[in-house]
């Protein structure tokens, strides 16, 4: 059952997600395109802040743990609100 | 690639605004209802979440993470396939903040339309010219993988380089984003034609695309 086993790669991919998300970069600094463009034109992020969890992060957890159960937590949601839409979905026609 | 607030000047949040929304409305009354092939947009849309969260640094450079749009547009189609990134790139800007909330029409449109829809068509023109074997799948997936991404990368570089406030500036953001996601976009390709490889014989329900794509309709 294609179910079973894709939770578990996603499971899998959330749990090893801390050491690339966060230990890696901390260590040599994590630097996408888009950053290297910004930086050239100077473009300043702007700070308008409206989630607890910014950042894939939980408060008062330290920021590998955070990064895991803020995973989980998004997979959770978008398991839990694709299923709702699908339903809603299959049940218009 | 995603986009935080203040990097787009009003009249670029405005024009891909609306451009989110057009492809919004389209998608939701063109997409047939396909039970199967809809039941499996909440398992990639938690797959390709979660596959986001894996950040590569490369040292000395930049960074990528994969980005999934080709592959869902490859797997589900282009109203599908919107649809399951739309859902992924929503989340990460209500939840986690991660893209911002006056950019998520760009964020949008570079992932979840251009990706999505490069991704297929890709698919679709290498599958139809090669014929459907398991050789032009991987070489279908791999180049709208690849293209993909770098299309978005440059749509990203237009948005951000597109203000009144920096005249010259699509001359210096569109070469950064273009270059550099051709460069990394070579990853996304590898992974997109794996990925696809992988499910194509185990999801019966895709054997449905392989019929529309023959007959050359839509999804």
């Amino acid at each position: 059952m294609i179910g079973r086993k894709a939770l578990l790669v996603i499971i899998l991919l959330v749990l090893i997600s801390p050491l690339f998300g966060i230990v890696l970069a901390d260590m040599v600094g994590y630097h996408e395109p888009l950053d290297v463009a910004a930086e050239k034109l100077g473009l300043k992020e702007a700070s308008i802040e409206w989630t607890p969890f910014s950042d894939y992060s939980i408060p008062g957890l330290p920021s590998t743990i955070g990064y895991i159960i803020a995973g989980l937590i998004g997979v959770g949601i978008l398991l839990g609100i694709g299923y709702l839409l699908v339903k809603a979905m299959a049940e218009k026609k | 690639m995603h986009i935080p607030d203040g990097f787009l000047d009003p009249v670029t949040i405005a024009i891909t605004y609306t451009a989110f929304i057009a492809y919004l409305v389209v998608a939701l009354t063109r997409i047939k209802v396909n039970r199967e092939k809809i039941a499996l947009v909440p398992v990639l849309a938690a797959g390709i979440f979660a596959a986001q969260m894996l950040n590569w640094p490369i040292p000395g450079g930049t960074s990528l993470h994969f980005v999934g749009g080709a592959l869902a547009g490859i797997l589900l189609g282009p109203f599908l396939g919107f649809l399951t990134l739309f859902l992924v790139l929503f989340i990460q800007c209500l939840v986690f903040h991660d893209g911002g909330i006056t950019a998520l029409g760009a964020n949008v449109l570079n992932m979840a339309v251009i990706d999505v829809l490069v991704g297929y068509g890709i698919y679709k023109l290498v599958t139809s010219t090669l014929g459907d074997n398991r050789k032009s799948r991987l070489i279908g997936a791999f180049l709208g993988g690849w293209m993909g991404i770098t299309l978005a990368g440059i749509a990203c570089g237009l948005e951000i380089g597109f203000s009144p406030s920096f005249p010259y500036g699509v001359l210096i953001t569109v070469p950064v984003m273009g270059v550099w996601h051709l460069i990394l976009g070579v990853v996304e390709g590898v992974i997109t034609a794996l990925v696809v490889d992988y499910l194509y014989p185990r999801l019966p329900q895709l054997l449905l695309m392989q019929q529309s794509l023959s007959e050359g309709s839509q999804e």
